[in-house]
Order: structure tokens, then sequence, then C-alpha cells
């Protein structure tokens, strides 16, 4: 077991962890963030994204301990005190998910999009979730809510 | 509470945001792999290497001794415990009248295994990783034998037998029709065409692969004793009844099944698994929970296979384009394991609606299914009715294509005209509703048909080649299954709790549901709770075959009406009036011209239950036949090959419609699965060894958020339903069945308009890059894929 130190979702972390443990394993294990999912073996499928240090990462891809003393943000720590993130309730509102499952890497994948463009056209996103596999929407409702959380947050900015 | 509570914008018929989704959002989610318990384990399968083998000794005691493992089960182990095999397709026939047959499929291979990825061993350990590294210290000994993994080759004598009842591979067939009126009918008949078709093998692929955690409840608990099992699954009562099927001991009282939320289901999640088995029995043996979480290599190798069905279609004309018959031969490839499911679909439900819209009044249908050494086939999306309706409209083309007619307008001719509803189809099949020419007309509209070849001239002005195609079709809703029980509790802390057997898996079931009691009890729809996925609280058929809404949904309509009624006499005698004189709105009833009322809510505090309770049961009067016409434009990239989606419009009639949003989600998601074998998805073994080759995302094309952004999607829902109350017909598989033939009619209009003529109707799906630049550059197209 190694000593592993890292913030999680804003929050200073301090656990021993297996050096072979996957990131995904440590959320979804000791840390029971479990709305990081896991859906294939060869980060096909982007389920399990989250991000370190602002940037998208397949957890399923990383070890845990490649991870110390960086800042992981998870679907858990999308939302606010204030209230759900823009991308939560666009993708609610544009019925960008069905069985949800996909939902939480799609998320943190167009939270790092976002940040580096704010205003995407509809093949930049389409281009950005090339990484996340969706098996019940089609993407169209999905790329349609990220344009309209990415307006949503032009606005509040504004 | 004697307000009225104000039910709001949240009916049926308005679209609202699901009460799904703040959970997903958040990560809230409760999937069966996130459900972990005090003392939990971890299984992990050790599979078959080879397509075909004997098992001649199995040496697990390297694995029992590594450190953290608790148990190493072999299938003899489980077949000496009185583990019972899964049933098969008995009640089907094979073509010498004995029944239909397949090798007994087991928890796990016993003394043979017949496909690449068949469980041979189970190992628990306290980790995953730990039992992982046991499975690899298990040896196994095997015998290869060879293998057969094409169907025509598993027919031809001395192929290798998946087991001795079928010395022809041969689980079951059925033919259906009258082939001596039909072969007369072609003999005459002004025009002829043919079409021979694979229609591949598919992965369903849900993105959360299966998963189950079991155990027997601790001493203390409510539940002590009994074996509870949290799984991902479409039908919680039929886990529930294959586990005491196969589990000596196991019954519907000491066994429980839970399931959450499960993210997509599409067909592959129906009925037991033998992992499920051997997960539940290893929980009984060891008295601690244990979970399985399937890798997405195993979801490839060994969960259910969709469609993989050759064909030969042919149809007879008159010289006017009136189809005369229609004859078609299928060899479905089902696996190594025929299941009753995967039989039935190819050769049973397919031709069912094998006539779709059109008239034609004789048919002459032989389907086969046929064992290789491959994963089992099943249930994916459609099941049955893509295959079927995908030769009938590739007949359209071809029969258009051959008389020089407009494709929209020849099957305008053929169409089921709406004063001949209810119409009963050459399988014996009647169709309640339906005016397909009205729904054509709308779709030739959107798409705007006729302004093609402005569009054409365009592509083919930027170096494009485009094509058009359409689908016009039906299909057939239910799973055979029709009643469905509803229980509602109106509670004292305001809730109306709605509990049924359907099993949600992404399709927003809970919010639908939610819509029709808001249209009843005229309350806000957050003060509804549906429940689901508990088979001590309620057991039934599932969610399958589209089925949920028209059955389900109509017992909760007839439930909550009942519901309503019976707190109306309740509220009679709290308020010593007669029952005629209390109207309801709003959760409060109300003595008609007086201010003297009770809140619903209230009523069921005084009850001494503090709820009111009604158990009802709704039965719908047939099947349903969501029908539609989708329109889809290609063009094809002469430099590379590559085929690219323009445009893609459809209209569909399922009747009456709950919840808008939803609706269109599942067409479109639909569609693009449609799309997906249309020109990217197929499952590949290596015809020699057996080796499964697409066993990854990586391998394996899916299709990604490139490419589909012009979906116009539209519903006619003035032709509802007339065999159940709410007036839906099923939106589930709609956009799937139509959107396969949609694309492949387009790719072969451009190849066709590209020179290549009728020739380009030998192209096979998927449509890759290559296939389309061998068949622009070179001419090159499939040779026939069927050798029946």
């Amino acid at each position: 077991m190694t000593n592993l130190q890292l913030i999680v979702n804003d929050r200073p972390v301090v656990l021993a962890v297996e050096p072979t443990a996957l990131l995904a394993d440590l959320l979804r294990g000791p840390l029971a963030l479990t709305g990081t999912h896991i859906g294939c073996d060869t980060s096909q499928c982007g389920a399990c994204t989250v991000l370190v240090d602002g940037q998208a990462v397949k957890s399923c891809s990383v070890l845990a301990v490649q991870v110390a003393g960086r800042s992981v943000t998870t679907v858990e720590g999308l939302a606010t005190a204030a209230g759900p993130h823009p991308l939560q309730q666009a993708f609610s509102a544009c019925h960008g998910l069905q069985c949800g499952f996909c939902t939480p890497g799609m998320m943190m994948t167009a939270a790092c999009l976002l940040a580096n463009n704010p205003a995407p056209s509809s093949a930049e996103v389409s281009e950005a979730l090339e990484g996340n596999l969706c098996r019940c929407t089609g993407y169209v409702k999905i790329v349609a809510a990220v344009q309209q959380a990415a307006t949503a947050m032009a606005g509040s900015a504004a | 509470m004697n307000a009225p509570l104000e039910a709001g914008r949240f009916g049926s018929g308005r679209s609202v945001q699901r009460i799904e989704d703040a959970a997903l959002v958040a990560g809230r989610g409760l999937y069966a792999d996130d459900h972990s318990r005090p003392g939990q384990t971890h299984l992990v399968f050790l599979r078959s290497p080879y397509a075909h083998a004997e098992i001649r000794a199995i040496d697990t005691a390297d694995a029992r001794a590594m450190p953290g493992v608790l148990a190493v089960y072999t299938g003899a182990e489980l077949v000496a415990a009185g583990l019972k095999p899964i049933a098969g397709p008995g009640g089907f026939k094979r073509p010498d009248g004995s029944p239909g047959a397949s090798p007994l499929r087991r928890a796990l291979a016993h003394e043979r295994v017949r496909f690449v990825g068949e469980a041979v061993v189970a190992v628990v350990a306290e980790s995953r990783d730990q039992a992982r590294a046991a499975a690899d210290a298990v040896l196994v000994d095997y015998d290869e034998l060879p293998a057969v993994i094409e169907p025509f080759a598993a027919m031809a004598p001395g192929a290798p037998r998946l087991c001795e009842e079928a010395p022809d591979n041969v689980a079951a067939a059925m033919a259906h029709g009258k082939p001596d009126a039909v072969a007369a009918a072609f003999a005459a008949a002004a025009h002829t065409v043919s079409v021979d078709v694979h229609n591949q093998r598919l992965a369903p692929s849900p993105i959360e692969p299966r998963a189950l955690n079991a155990w027997v409840a601790p001493e203390g608990d409510a539940d002590a004793g009994r074996l509870v099992v949290r799984i991902s699954s479409q039908m919680p009562t039929g886990v529930r009844s294959g586990l005491i099927d196969s589990i000596p001991g196991r019954t519907a009282e000491n066994t429980r099944v839970l399931v959450g939320d499960v993210g997509g289901g599409f067909g592959m999640k129906t009925g037991i698994y033998p992992e499920d088995i051997a997960v539940a029995w290893a929980a009984l043996q060891l008295g601690r929970p244990v979970k399985w979480r399937a890798d997405r290599l195993e979801e490839f190798l060994s969960a259910v296979h969709g469609r993989d069905v050759t064909s030969r279609a042919e149809l007879a004309l008159d010289a006017n384009g009136k189809a005369l018959a229609l004859r078609v031969q299928g060899y479905a490839n089902v696996g190594a394991y025929a299941s009753g499911a995967g039989v039935a679909i190819q050769v049973l439900i397919g031709p069912w609606v094998s006539t779709s819209i059109y008239d034609i009044p004789l048919i002459d249908l032989k389907f086969t299914a046929v064992m290789t050494n491959t994963a089992t086939t099943g249930a994916y999306r459609g099941a049955g009715r893509p295959e079927a309706i995908y030769l009938t409209e590739r007949l359209m083309d071809a029969a258009a294509r051959k008389l020089g007619l407009d494709p929209a307008e020849l099957r305008r001719r053929n169409m089921i005209r709406p004063e001949q509803m209810p119409y009963k189809n050459p399988m014996g099949q009647t169709y309640d509703s339906g005016q397909f020419e009205k729904i054509l007309d709308q779709g030739l509209a959107l798409a705007d048909w006729h302004g093609f070849a402005v569009r054409r001239a365009a592509s083919e002005a930027a170096g494009k080649r485009r094509g058009r195609g359409i689908a016009t079709f039906l299909e057939w809703t239910s799973g055979n299954s029709f009643e469905e029980r509803v229980l509602v509790d109106v509670t004292a802390d305001g809730f109306i709790e709605i509990g049924s057997a359907t099993q949600a898996m992404g399709q927003g079931i809970a919010t639908s549901y939610a819509q029709l009691a808001v249209d009843v009890f005229d309350v806000p729809i957050d003060r509804i709770r549906i429940l689901q996925g508990d088979t001590d609280r309620v057991n039934g058929f599932g969610s399958a075959g589209s089925r949920s809404l028209f059955t389900g949904g109509s017992a909760v309509k007839v439930a909550s009406e009942r519901t309503v009624d019976e707190a109306r006499q309740l509220a009679a005698q709290a308020l010593e009036a007669p029952a005629g004189d209390i109207e309801y709105r709003a959760g409060r009833f109300q003595v008609a011209g007086t201010d003297l009322g009770i809140g619903l809510f209230e009523l069921a505090g005084q009850q001494a239950s503090r709820r009111i309770h009604v158990d009802a049961s709704a039965t719908a009067g047939g099947p349903t036949w969501p029908n539609g016409c989708h329109v889809c434009e290609v063009e094809l990239d002469p430099a590379t090959g590559e085929v690219a989606i323009v445009a893609y419009a459809s209209v569909n009639d399922i009747g009456r419609v709950v919840s808008p949003t939803i609706v269109e989600g599942q067409i479109e998601g639909g569609a693009v699965q449609g799309i997906g074998q249309a020109l990217c998805e197929r499952i590949a073994y290596d015809p020699e060894t057996g080796q499964l080759q697409s066993a990854s995302y990586m391998d394996y094309a899916m299709p990604h958020a490139d490419g589909f952004l012009g979906f116009k999607t539209v519903f006619d829902t003035s032709i509802p339903c007339t065999t159940n109350p709410l007036g839906v017909k099923g939106v589930g598989e709609l956009g799937t069945i139509g959107a396969t033939p949609a694309v492949i009619n387009a790719v072969i209009d451009a190849l066709d308009h590209a020179g290549l003529g009728a020739r380009a109707e030998a192209i096979q799906m998927p449509v890759t890059a290559e296939r389309v630049w061998r068949a622009l550059h070179l001419k090159q197209l499939d040779p026939s894929p069927f050798s029946g």
C-alpha cells in the first residue's frame, strides 16, 4: 500500500492505496463516489471521465498514485451550493440522457471543453465528445445540451 | 391540507423534465455495481479460449492456494450439486418434428466448451484483482475439437455437431404460408425481384455492462436467511424464475431480486444468464456477498448478440407494381446454445411483420435456426422485426427500380388502406389501426422528397454522390404479454406511490407513468413516486418488446381511476354525504355545492393503515402496431468511400403521445442504432478458429457523436391504438427498425446513380468506406452470402 494525498471535489483526501489501483477504483471504492462509471476495458467509452487539474481524463486509464497532489473533480463535484451546474441543468432540459450511465463522463468531458472553448459549434462539441460513447440518445440531444449549457454559462458570466 | 394542489403542466401529452434526471445528472444513480455490502467478495470467470473443445481436466489447486481466494467452482461441481441447465428451445420443432434442440446451457461449462468466452471456472476472492490472479492460475486441459462458425457450413454433412439431438445443427425451423400458391404466383407474375442479404450479427452494447451482487441476508435483517440479488436487468421476475429453476431449494419465497438504475438494456438484459446463476450459487455457498461486474470483453464474448440471419427474399408483382406474393428463406445463426427467445425472434416474431404495411396476399416463409460455435443470440432492439422489415423494404426498392417507378409510388400502390382496418395479415396477425398513406405523405413532405434532384445536383457539383432512401413500415410490440398489475398506495404524508413490474432501463418509465397518474389524480408530479425493481413488491413480465407503456401504463390509468373511486367511497363516509354528490379535483374531495370537503392525503391518514391501497390489473386487447415513414439522404465521398448521413426525416404513428420529449429521444436514439447496423457495426468471428475478432470498442465500431446532427422527427398523434385504454403504441424499437433500410436504400440509390444500376443491390452491411470505394472504383460488390 502507498500513502496518497490529493484533492477530490475541493476536499483534501489522505488514504492508503494499492500501487496497482486505478483512479476509477479509488473513486468508486474507498471514496464511494460511484457517479464515475466503468463501461469498458480499453478507454473507449469515456463513462469514467473525470477532471484532473481541469483536464478531462479517463480514470480507468490512470493509476491512483499518478494523481498524488493533484485536484480531481468528479460528477459529484459539479454542483455548487448555489445549485446544479449548467451542464446538469441542460442535460436534463434537453433530454440529453436516457439511462444516465454515460452521462457523468459526457458532462465531465463537456466541462473541460467549455473551460477551453466557451462557445463551441456543434461540430466542435461532437469532436470533443469523440471519446465518449452513448448507446441511448443518438448524441443529438447531448450536443444540444452542451451548447445550451455554454449559452447559460456565458449569460451568467456576463 | 385544505387548499387544492394544482397539477400544473405535467399531465400526459406535455413535455416535462424527467423525474429520473436529478439523481442521474448528480451522479447519484444506483446501478448494480454501485452497491457494495460489508464483507463484499468478488467473482471472476475463467472463460474458454477455444470455440469447441472437450474439457479433459481442471486443476484448481494452485488457484485455491492464492491469496484472498475463497472458492473456486467448476461445471462438474455445479452439476454434482444439482444445478439445472437453462431451458432451451424445446417449445419449437425441428424439421423432422422432434423438439427444438440445443446443448444444455449451464452456469459453467461441463465436459465441453462450445464458443470462445464460455464461462468454465468461477473464482471468488476478497478482491477482484485476487480473483483475477487466481483465475489465471487455474489449469484447464482442453482437447480441441473442429469448430463450425457459419450456418451453411454447420448444416453440411460431416460438420462438427453442437449436440447429438441435432446431427444437422438445426435447432428449430418453421414454415409459414402457402408454398404452392406462392410458386404459382411467381410463375405467372409480370415482375419478380430478389435480394440476398446477410443481416449481420450485432452487439447490443448497453454502456453499463452486466453486473450483479448476491447475498444471503444476515440474521437481524428483515430478509434474514433469504437470497437477495441486486442485478442490472429488464426482467426482475424472470431473473428470479431463472434462479428458482436452476438452483435446488430456491423458491419465490426465499429469493428476492432487486433492480435499481439500469444503464441500458436494448433486449440484452432480459431473462437469466449462466453467470447470474453462478454468482447466486457462490453467495449461497459462502454466506457472503458475491459481486460480478462484466468487463467489456466479457460482454462482447458472452452477452447475447442480436440479428445474424442470412436470407433470400423474393417478391412477385403484377404489371402495375402490385405485390402478389412474398417468399423468404432465412437461416439464422443462433449460436452454440439455442435459446427460446433467440429462436422465436427469427422463426416467428420476424415473420409476423414480414408483409408490413402492404397488402400482400400470399406468403411462403421458411426460417431455420442453426447452431454454430459462437455466442448465443437473443433479443436486440427490434428482435426479428428489423430483419424482416429490412428485407421487405429492400424488395420494395428493388421492385421500384425494376419497374422504373418512384419508390414512394410503388409503396403507395401496395399499402393497406384505412378502410381495411382491422386488417389480418397472412400470418394471422391483426392490425387494429393505421393510416399508412397519410404517414407516407407527411414523410415525403417533411423530407422534401420531390426536391431531391436539386440537392443531388448540389452534391454532385461538390464532387459527392447523393442518394435518397425510404422505409415505410410497421412493427409489432408487446413481448406477447398483455396483462399488467399495478399497486397504488396513497399515503398520509402526501405521496401517491405506484408500483409496477415493468422495468426502466433508461426509457423514462417513471416520468411517463407519473404523467398518467397526474391525469387522474390531478396533483403535482412531485407527489407521484414510482416503485419498480423489487420482486417482493411487484412481479410480471418486465420490460421488453416496447410493451411497458401500453400494458403497464394502461394499468396505471385503470388502477389510479379505481383508487379515486374507492377513495370517494371513503370520503363519503368521512363527510357523511352520498358518494354521488362528491366531486374530486386537485387532490381534494368536495361535497358538491358546499365548502365541505377533505384532502386525499388527509383521508389516507384517517385509515387504520394510514394509507389507501389499491391493487388492480389491466389487460390490453392485443399488440400495438406503431408505424412510420423514415427518409434518409446520404452523401458518398468518392475519394474515400465514406458515407455521410446528410438528412434524416421521420413521421411516426405511435398513437397518442404521453411524453413528447421522451418519444423523440426513443426514435432518434433508436435510429442511430439502426444507422450503426447499416454503416459500421459488425460482430466478426474468425471463420476457421471461431476467435472473436471484434471484442472491444476498438474493434467493434459503435456510432460516435459525429455525423448525426440533422434529425427531423414528427409524430402523427391522430391515429390512436384501439386495443388499449391509453390509445398508445409502442415506441422503443421503431427508430431502429426504420433506419437501417432507409440508410441502405439511400446508399444503393447513390451507387445506382453512379452507374452501378441494380448491381448495387448486392452491397452488404455494414456499408463501410471500403465497400463503397470498391463499388465505385472497382465495380466490386459482395458475393451473395446466401447458399441455402
